[in-house]
């Protein structure tokens, strides 16, 4: 947790320099994993930050998006989107366990960095 | 295994839509359809995903002879004698031709639904043989690719009786029930999602999804019933068994709502 908290101020200042935004991270597992997120079976995310895919079920995600979403938002979408919207098709990655509180800080992370 | 704590058990609610008769619920599916994928003809969600797709389609067509091992397998099996001298042909009016598009059926005395796969084992049973496996493709599934070519291009044509409309209801409650870990329903992707992409492929839409199973799949004929078995597992819940009353009202509902378009047999599948 120490380091947690030491490292989310440096990543969100990373994230907001346009120099990052060109350079975007790689996804990771929890975004891609059939088993895991899957969300790239849904979305799609700008060139260079993950598969490239026609996937169109879900919006397409970008950073100025996600960033003015903010990490909290970004947390309780990911927990469990039917709160805010009881039709939406994205699965309650927190409510119903499939990912662990770790993993969906590290989909915060990532998808907060995209460009 | 984690979705096993997340199967029927769990079953939200359906969605809160009233009883309506069959033929209404159609009709409101088949407009809400053609309002999200206006510009392809509701003749066409007979191709499921290829009906989105040029490549898919020029795929399908180009792999059309996929199935010909399958049906060979599946006529094999048809004539072959039973111990009684009979054979699976003499079960079926016309040796089988054409009545593939009539099924599933109800059956009145039974009050039950009776898809193709359980009149075919209702038949073997009637004259002492073992039964087929519903998820052998060698047996069941072979039969299947061969009674559905003898229906080749045939309109869809399911009767729901005024005694069936409940069982028609449950395939439909199912159908809008979200179910399992990931929380979809069948009508999230097919009906709110059809025609968009999950992954590289379009989504099939509710309508049309009926007609063109069984699928070849690495030479292998996929009947409905298992396509469902497999979505069911990708949508975390545990999978009604093979033949189960819940997967029969739901291919009943399904299949229904595919009424009026043209059966398509053993389409090749590589996706």
């Amino acid at each position: 947790m120490i380091r947690c908290t030491f490292l989310l101020p440096l990543a969100a200042a990373l994230a907001l320099s346009p120099a990052f935004a060109q350079s975007p991270k790689a996804a990771p597992e929890v975004f891609t994993a059939p088993d895991k997120g899957n969300c790239i079976a849904c979305h799609q995310v700008p060139e260079g930050a993950g598969p490239r895919t026609r996937a169109d079920l879900g919006p397409a995600l970008d950073g100025t998006r996600m960033r003015s979403l903010g990490r909290t938002r970004l947390r309780e979408i990911i927990e469990d989107p039917t709160r805010a919207n009881p039709e939406t098709v994205m699965p309650p990655f927190g409510r119903h366990r499939i990912l662990a509180k770790a993993e969906i800080d590290r989909l915060v992370e990532y998808l907060h960095a995209l460009p | 295994m984690r979705f096993r704590s997340f199967s029927i058990a769990t079953l939200a609610l359906a969605v809160t839509t009233s009883f309506a008769a069959p033929s209404a619920t159609r009709e409101e599916i088949v407009g809400r359809l053609q309002g999200q994928l206006g510009g392809v003809p509701v003749s066409e969600y007979a191709l499921g995903a290829a009906a989105f797709d040029t490549d898919l389609r020029d795929q399908v067509q180009q792999n059309a002879g996929a199935g010909d091992a399958a049906v060979a397998a599946g006529k094999a099996l048809w004539t072959t004698r039973f111990k009684d001298g009979r054979s699976l042909s003499g079960c079926f009016p016309n040796g089988g031709k054409r009545i593939a598009a009539t099924y599933p059926q109800y059956d009145s005395k039974l009050k039950r639904v009776i898809t193709l796969e359980l009149a075919v084992n209702q038949c073997l049973k009637s004259h002492n043989e073992a039964v087929y496996d519903p998820t052998d493709p060698a047996t069941m599934g072979a039969v299947m690719a061969y009674l559905r070519s003898l229906a080749d291009g045939r309109k869809v044509a399911v009767r729901v009786p005024a005694a069936a409309e409940d069982k028609f209801e449950q395939g439909r409650r199912l159908y809008f029930s979200r179910m399992g870990q990931r929380n979809y329903a069948c009508a999230s992707c097919h009906l709110q999602g059809a025609g968009k992409r999950y992954g590289e492929v379009p989504l099939s839409p509710a309508v049309g999804q009926a007609t063109h199973w069984p699928v070849i799949r690495a030479d292998k004929p996929v009947t409905l019933q298992a396509r469902i078995r497999e979505c069911l597992e990708i949508m975390g819940a545990a999978p009604f068994p093979a033949a189960s009353e819940e997967l029969n009202h739901l291919e009943y509902f399904l299949t229904y709502l595919s009424n009026d378009l043209p059966l398509k047999s053993n389409p090749w599948r590589g996706w």
